[in-house]
Parts: structure tokens; C-alpha cells; sequence
């Protein structure tokens, strides 16, 4: 007891609680002026939901009397020498051409037609229509004097056009009003994620910090997303009821996307709201 | 002699006393804000604050709001001369699979004193065994597959020497 108190012992202990107590203090002006004092954490969203199905409401398995609807068959004549190509504009989400077809000019975007024929995209100097599954190469015209004789007309391989990049399966087609998804295609994009970005460009729209939507910023011409409708600027708002107001529900839709027989697509077309709607075959 | 005693007496109760005091808790706080302006977030359900050490436990790493990988649990682990980040069962989401391996049982990346720019790297998991560093200086990976297993995923990435398959990236 007599050596606890001995005054070397006392100036030794009272050192050890001085430096203790300096380490303790630096510590504590570090955590005040450098540390965060608190954990941050990601909130859990709640908007993220399943995706809604459309199900069968018949209470039996009576098949509902369908509306058979007879599609007038078009007849297609025309040749495509009838055609001149006059001038080609190429953006990079959309072509349009300028043909001359029996003596008047027609100015036309990717996917219209005129005599029987489908313009399917440009390139530099020509433009490519397509007919009954054969393609057709259509050169400009020099300074727009040469006939259809002098256009250079040839039939081309389907898959020159396409791009040089690995084509995903599948293909998005028109069945009258309704636009039909290959569900290959849909499985290859759920796969090659990176496939994706190679035809479309989407980014994220904020207001502050709350994100609205994806805004597209391009998309490739000729790729199954330009045959989706979806346009450069459009914003996407909702998939498939799922409003798409974080990356969670964005990832949500992705993980869920090969699972789906339907898709339905609200945008923003400038100030109109627009739906678009595909099946899944 | 004495003085040297002295001095290293001194020397060991700075350090144990800095690492006794250290705010492990809020430190980690601090990286969890860092990487917060990255977009990337760290849920866990526990902290707990060792003498040399700071464990969490069931930690959920979002990236933009999505939920990308489980952790069952995190080791940081210093004496100053010594660190080392432990990572036990990491799970990358299912969505996530065909782009990166599905479970890293364990990796650890350590650092020591005697080679001050270099953090070793060693994992193991459904892609087979790696061993590695990183070196500070040059701003550079080096991961050389030790064993391999299923890399088909990742195989794009990586390049084949005379030892066998490796990843090499300058940051």
C-alpha cells in the first residue's frame, strides 16, 4: 500500500492517464471533425413489385368465341425498278429517303412502304427495301436524272444488311396491330446484357434527386428495338405496371423480363403518354 | 539502453493505444460514405468492434439501389503494421451469374509494413483458386488462377499465360 502512494508510482500513473487521455481526446476531435457518426444504409424499395400478368378470367375452360377478323389481302404489284432514290438523309435512330414513284416524289422514314415495298434502312448511297422476305438494294440516282433503268437495282442477301455484330435471335414482327416479341430474342437480351447498349441508349432523367424514368438516347436503326416503336427521347415510365422509378425496379423488370408473356411499355413522348403493347411468342 | 527501453516502451503504448481508442465503428461509417457517392451502399446487421478488429455480419451490397451480392461476413482486422480484409461466403445475385462467378467463399486481401505498396490477394471459390496483388505504385492488378473451375463467365476477361490463365488491369 506504502509503495502504491509512493510519489514516483502516482507520477507514473498519472502520466499513463494523461497520455490515455490525449489519445482519447485526438481520437474524439477526429471522429467530430473527420468521421461519419453515422451508418448509412440503403433503404429498402418498395416500389419494386412483380410484374403483373394478364391471366385468363373465363371461369371454365370454354374456349371464348374469337372474333376472326378477315384481312383484306393487298395486292401487291409493282416492280422496284419503278423506284428512283432520290436523296438519303441518315440519322443515327432513323433514315429517311426521298424516291421519285411514278413522277412524284415520296419522302420515306424506315419501315414505310410504297409500291409494295418496305424501306428497311440506308447506307450511304443506297437504300434497302424488302418485299416477301427478298431484300432489295437500291442505289441513288447521279444528281437525280437517272431513271430507274440507271438505278442500280440487285437483290442482296438478307444477312448483308444486317448488322456486323452477333445477331441475337429472334426477330419483334407485325401481326396487324399487335407487335409480336420472338421470346429467343427477349432470352438472348436477358442474357447479353452488353448486347443491349450496342443498339439502344438509355440514361437515367432526375428531377433533384429522384429519378423519373430512362430517357432513350438513341436507338440503332433496323435493330428489334427500333422495330419496338420506341423512339430517340422517349422516357420510359412503367413496364409492365412496374412504375420504373429506381434502378432497383428497372433490375426487378431485368431479372423477370424471361418470364413474362406480355410486355407493356408506358412512355413520355414529349407531353403525350403513350402505351406500348407486345406479346411474347 | 535505457533510453531505448524507454522509447519503445512509449512506442508500444502510443500504438496499442491508438488501435484501443480507434472509432473502428465510425471509420467504417466514413468509407460507407465515401462509397456512398459512388452509389454503392453496404446494409449489414451487425457491427461488432474488436480490440484489433471490426466484423460485420450479413451484409447486403447495393449498387444504384440494387441489391448485386450477399456477404455472410466481413473481417477487418489491424495493428497498424498489419491489415487485412477478410470477406467469407460472397454471393453475387442470381440475374448476375452469367457475368461473374455465383460464390467467392472466402477472399482476403492483406497488407503489410514489409512491402508497403503491394496488397496480396487470395480467393477461393466456384471459379477455382486465385492468388494475386495489387500493387499501389503502378496502379496495377495481377490475379493468377491457381486453380481453375468455373470460369466460362469471366473467361473473356482474362488472358492465358505460361502459368495458366490470369487477370491483369491498370487502374
Amino acid at each position: 500500500m506504502k509503495n502504491l502512494f509512493k510519489p514516483e508510482m502516482l507520477k507514473i500513473l498519472v502520466g499513463v492517464l494523461t497520455f490515455v487521455l490525449i489519445l482519447k481526446l485526438l481520437w474524439f476531435v477526429a471522429q467530430i471533425v473527420w468521421l461519419s457518426p453515422l451508418d448509412i444504409d440503403q433503404e429498402e424499395d418498395q416500389s419494386s413489385k412483380a410484374l403483373y400478368y394478364r391471366v385468363k378470367l373465363t371461369p371454365n375452360n370454354i374456349v371464348a368465341p374469337q372474333k376472326v377478323v378477315k384481312q383484306p389481302v393487298k395486292k401487291i404489284v409493282g416492280s422496284i425498278k419503278e423506284l428512283k432514290l432520290l436523296a438519303i438523309y441518315n440519322a443515327t435512330d432513323i433514315s429517311v429517303v426521298t424516291v421519285e414513284y411514278r413522277a412524284k416524289s415520296k419522302v420515306l422514314g424506315s419501315g414505310d412502304m410504297i409500291n409494295g415495298f418496305t424501306l428497311e434502312g440506308a447506307g450511304g448511297n443506297y437504300a434497302i427495301f424488302s418485299k416477301d422476305d427478298k431484300n432489295y438494294k437500291v442505289m441513288l440516282s447521279k444528281n437525280g436524272k437517272a431513271s430507274s433503268s440507271t438505278s442500280s437495282i440487285r437483290e442482296v442477301p438478307k444477312e448483308k444488311i444486317q448488322t456486323i455484330e452477333k445477331k441475337a435471335l429472334g426477330e419483334v414482327t407485325n401481326e396487324g396491330d399487335i407487335k409480336i416479341i420472338d421470346r429467343s430474342l427477349l432470352e438472348h437480351y436477358a442474357e447479353n446484357m452488353e448486347d443491349i447498349y450496342k443498339n439502344i441508349g438509355i440514361s437515367e432523367m432526375k428531377e433533384g434527386n429522384h429519378l423519373k424514368g430512362f430517357k432513350i438516347n438513341f436507338v440503332r436503326k433496323d435493330s428489334p428495338f427500333a422495330k419496338l416503336g420506341i423512339r430517340r427521347n422517349d422516357v420510359i415510365k412503367s413496364i409492365n405496371g412496374q412504375e420504373i422509378k429506381s434502378y432497383n425496379a428497372a433490375f426487378a423488370v431485368y431479372k423477370n423480363i424471361k418470364n413474362v408473356d406480355n410486355l407493356s411499355l408506358v412512355i413520355m413522348r414529349g407531353k403525350e403518354e403513350m402505351e406500348l403493347e407486345y406479346e411474347i411468342n | 539502453m535505457q533510453m531505448v527501453k524507454k522509447g519503445a516502451l512509449i512506442f508500444m503504448a502510443v500504438w496499442f493505444g491508438v488501435l484501443l481508442f480507434m472509432p473502428k465503428a465510425e471509420l467504417y461509417y466514413t468509407l460507407e460514405k465515401t462509397l456512398a457517392k459512388q452509389d454503392i451502399k453496404l446494409n449489414e446487421k451487425s457491427i461488432d468492434e474488436g480490440l484489433f478488429s471490426l466484423t460485420l455480419k450479413d451484409v447486403t451490397v447495393y449498387m444504384k439501389g440494387i441489391a448485386l451480392a450477399h456477404i455472410e461476413e466481413l473481417d477487418f482486422f489491424t495493428i497498424l503494421f498489419y491489415s487485412s480484409l477478410d470477406v467469407y461466403n460472397l454471393e453475387v445475385d442470381e440475374a448476375l451469374h452469367t457475368k461473374m462467378p455465383a460464390l467467392t467463399k472466402e477472399a482476403s486481401f492483406s497488407h503489410g509494413i514489409s512491402a508497403p505498396l503491394i496488397v496480396s490477394i487470395d480467393a477461393n471459390g466456384t471459379f477455382g483458386m486465385v492468388e494475386g496483388e495489387m500493387n499501389i505504385m503502378d496502379k496495377k492488378v495481377h490475379i493468377d488462377f491457381v486453380k481453375v473451375e468455373n470460369i466460362g463467365m469471366i473467361q473473356p476477361y482474362l488472358k492465358k499465360g505460361k502459368k495458366g490463365w490470369f487477370y491483369e488491369k491498370s487502374f
